[in-house]
């Protein structure tokens, strides 16, 4: 079972760190949970399944003085190597146990497949389908019917920087032009469709900032100007206009930095869909600069350096 | 804000304190006419144009934004502009992606002799959002 | 007046619109898969299959309101002299929260101690809430997370409700709970009751049963205070928490505020805004002193505020009505509940430890 091998993995580096962050059961079968684990007696209840969503990387640079063992998954490996590009971390001091990953699953997709009810049991079979229990009975999905949308274009299912290696790499057949195709779908609809498309989504954000402190690479937290009074960027105002600035201001500082781990979509409560901004902004950050963020730990993020000549930038003319 | 009457537009202009600015003056100084639409706010460099400075004039009553710098190789602090240009196309390209006509925002160089063009720029940018027509037609603005 | 009445599910949505006809009636919409309470029209779809993601606390508590608007004017004589002319709103429409749990019913009755209880009544949370019908749906089944009835109250409880309505097969059941409650058994689409009442009872016994209750029977979690004041528990526990406001903006019972003044050049509104403990800001000094500076104190406030300080300030009622949200909505699943049972063993024993473990230290420990 990869669950016992992971937990060997775990043994085997944790007394040379001071944390080690992995997964146990949540509340419920359906939800697991983060995990901070500092004696060798807590290793029993590491979990491994497609269950694992979060992103536990991002807990990285609030520990940048301590010694960590991590899980990454393929996904979550790209948060590293930008945390290393923007001298986030100190590499010398996170253990990084890197899992292949075929793919997690989205809770809200399960909850809305079985109506939100609540779940008495979850089994997963070999063939990577998973079975949800509830009073109502039993139902059997395919993981390709229930991951989230990153999983279905994913690239880098093995992380790409590792310590250790728990189970054997996955490759993937997917291209660059895959993981954008519904951004680009969505850049040919009409430009009032699209304005009313983010209006009708940020008009249900409460500005809890659950994606902005779920954002790996979101590293001011305390100090983000959505809160600040000085300077004061937005107001305490309930307003749209105010909701669409806070959602401008992660996007734009996100610009060329995102990873794209969908945190923010996926612990957003109102269901918005928060990553699809930086998505967009990724794909012209690979267009005008051939930048992909958290892909090489020696590449430069677009927006801290130029070329004085650009040869992707035209002149605008009015 | 009080309804600015007639069939003005809001148009915000962020010019550059070294060149554009001193261009918006020398078009001034010699007396070029030019629409009143326009509001300028004088920042040190365009390096110092945070896109978001677009983004809220834009989502807060503006109609139109210009961002105006030195000439590229003439940033008075070298490299300012060399930033904001990265990040002001960035932004061109997002703005259609929200649902944002990418036409109501426009970066530029203009030097500090250059009057004749920043008069040139102004007329025809205001033009270009007068034929947009008002962002904000039947929207809550909130100052 | 009639006590009890009957709705056929085909009436339903007339029902809801009738109510509109001369009130803002707050009902769960359906937003893609998100269920939300907003103010209801013709176009919304009413969906009563789960509890919101949202509580109807901004029906009374809105997110944001402007408390008043001021005006400076400069003396025409003296143009040293400013004077300032405000102008309050405490004028509010009448408004009907429709679908309402009994978890979130029970969370204005929290509010209501704090806000109008007092001897300084808050004049637009009382204002609101005077104007405010609060119609009830009884639970059929708990939700993921729920415990209401660990804390006092019930899928069926009708605390803080006007009328309750329980779903039954053909139709809803409708009890008028106040006198306020009676005025809405008026309305055309209610029948006759009586015949469905014991069918009704039974439905609410039923529910009450299917409900977890983390704290086994005694409904008053005893807090071991030296648990509750070690960091290494909290640290420990809360490592996992993001320290953003989902759970406290999604909570019904959560009621703390933050209030600014936005100004222009001479005019301007002072707006009243949810704030939370959980963010940061929220104890920022002046002086730039934080005195709750990391999540784990954060989170202690929310739970002590919750299960500690407003128990013992309001006769032991605890401030956390159960109804799971912020389980349910946690990006990290912290489970509040199960912190709160962790809490009231001795051992802070969480490294090991599941729930099960914590509840049958605490039987040990008064076997002892
Ligand atoms: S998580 Fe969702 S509701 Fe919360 S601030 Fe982000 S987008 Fe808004
Ligand atoms: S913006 Fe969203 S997808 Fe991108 S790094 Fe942050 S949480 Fe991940
Ligand atoms: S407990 Fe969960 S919802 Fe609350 S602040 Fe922490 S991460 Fe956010
Ligand atoms: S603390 Fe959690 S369970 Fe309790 S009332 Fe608030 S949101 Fe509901
Ligand atoms: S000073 Fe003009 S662009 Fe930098």
């Amino acid at each position: 079972m990869i669950s016992q091998k992971l937990q060997d993995a775990i043994a085997g580096v944790s007394d040379k760190v001071d944390v080690v962050i992995a997964y146990q059961q949540g509340f419920d079968k359906l939800h697991a949970t983060p995990c901070f684990m500092t004696t060798p007696e807590e290793i029993k209840n590491v979990i491994w399944n497609p269950l694992c969503v979060h992103n536990l990387t991002s807990y990285l640079p609030s520990l940048k003085k301590k010694k960590v063992a991590v899980l990454a998954k393929g996904c979550d490996s790209r948060t590293i190597l930008q945390f290393i590009q923007e001298g986030l971390i100190n590499r010398e001091n996170v253990t990084i146990i890197g899992i292949p990953c075929s793919g997690v699953i989205s809770v809200n997709k399960i909850l809305q497949a079985i109506n939100h009810e609540p779940v008495e049991d979850v089994s997963f079979d070999e063939k990577g389908n998973i079975t949800v229990k509830t009073s109502k009975g039993e139902k059997t999905f395919s993981l390709q019917d229930v991951c989230p949308d990153k999983c279905k274009t994913c690239r880098f299912p093995t992380p790409i920087v590792y310590d250790v290696l728990v189970g054997d790499p996955i490759e993937s057949n997917k291209t660059y032009d895959d993981a954008y195709a519904d951004i680009k779908e969505f850049e040919n609809k009409p430009i009032e469709e699209r304005l009313k498309y983010w209006e009708g989504e940020f008009d249900r954000c409460i500005r809890c900032y659950a994606c902005r402190n779920a954002c790996p690479m979101c590293v001011c937290q305390d100090s983000c100007i959505a809160e600040t009074r000085d300077p004061h960027w937005i107001s305490q105002r309930a307003t749209l206009s105010e909701k669409f600035m806070f959602h401008m201001i992660h996007a734009l500082h996100l610009a060329g930095r995102c990873v794209e781990c969908g945190e923010c979509e996926r612990v957003c409560p109102m269901n918005i869909p928060v990553n699809k901004l930086k998505r967009k902004i990724n794909l012209d950050m690979k267009e005008l600069y051939n930048y992909e963020p958290g892909v090489t730990p020696e590449d430069k993020p677009p927006m801290y350096t130029f070329n004085v000549d650009e040869v992707t930038i035209k002149e605008h003319k009015i | 804000m009080p309804e600015i009457a007639s069939q003005e537009l809001r148009v915000v202009g962020f010019l550059c304190n070294w060149c554009s600015y001193g261009g918006a003056d020398t078009a001034g100084v010699s007396r070029f006419k030019q629409p009143t639409d326009l509001r300028i706010i004088r920042v040190p460099c365009s390096g110092r144009v945070d896109p978001l400075f677009v983004v809220k004039a834009l989502l807060n009553g503006a109609d139109g934004v210009l961002v105006s710098g030195c000439h590229p190789r003439d940033c008075h602090y070298s490299d300012g502009n060399f930033y904001a240009r990265r990040r002001l196309e960035m932004l061109k390209k997002l703005l259609p992606f929200l649902g944002i006509e990418e036409k109501r925002f426009h970066y530029t160089w203009v030097s500090a002799s250059e009057g004749a063009r920043w008069q040139q720029t102004v007329t025809d940018f205001t033009k270009r959002i007068h034929e947009l027509g008002p962002l904000h037609a039947k929207k809550e603005v909130t100052p | 007046m009639a006590e009890t009445g009957f709705i056929q599910k085909e009436k339903l949505n007339d029902f809801i619109k009738e109510l509109s006809k001369d009130a803002v009636v707050y009902a769960p919409c359906l937003e893609g898969d998100t269920v939300l309470f907003k103010a209801f029209d013709a176009d919304k779809t009413v969906c009563l299959d789960r509890p919101a993601n949202n509580p109807p606390k901004l029906a009374i508590f809105p997110q944001s309101e402007t408390l008043f608007n001021f005006t400076y004017i400069k003396d025409t004589e003296d143009p040293k002299k400013m004077s300032v002319e405000i102008k309050a709103n405490t004028e509010f429409p009448k408004a009907v929260i429709f679908g309402s749990r009994p978890c979130d019913a029970n969370g204005f009755l929290i509010y209501d101690r704090v806000y109008i209880d007092t001897n300084t009544p808050d004049p637009y949370y009382m204002g609101r809430r005077e104007k405010t019908t609060i119609v009830t749906l009884c639970c059929n089944a708990p939700s993921p997370g729920c415990f209401c009835v660990a804390v006092g109250g019930g899928p069926a409880n009708n605390e803080g409700s006007d009328v309750l309505i329980t779903e039954l097969e053909k139709g809803y059941f409708v009890e008028a709970v106040t006198e306020k409650g009676k005025a809405v058994l008026n309305a055309p689409q209610v029948e006759s009751g009586a015949s469905y009442a014991d069918e009704a009872h039974k439905k609410q016994l039923e529910s009450e049963k299917l409900v977890k209750n983390p704290f086994g029977k005694d409904c008053q979690p005893e807090i071991s205070m030296s648990l509750f004041d070690s960091d290494e528990f909290w640290e420990k526990y809360l490592s996992k928490c993001l320290s953003c406001g989902a759970c406290t903006y999604l909570c019904p019972t959560c009621y703390c505020f933050n209030i600014t003044d936005e100004q222009m050049l001479n005019n301007g509104e002072r707006i009243r805004s949810w704030d939370g403990c959980m963010f940061p800001h929220f104890t920022l000094e002046g002086s730039g002193h934080n005195p709750r500076p990391t999540k784990f104190k954060r989170f202690r406030n929310r739970v002590g505020h919750k299960f500690v300080y407003y128990p013992e300030k309001y006769n032991g009622v605890i401030a956390c009505c159960g109804c799971g949200r912020c389980i349910r909505y946690c990006p990290v699943s912290v489970d509040i509940s199960e912190v709160v049972s962790y809490l009231r063993g001795s051992q802070p024993d969480v490294s090991s430890g599941t729930k099960e473990n914590a509840v049958t230290d605490t039987v040990k420990q008064e076997q002892k």
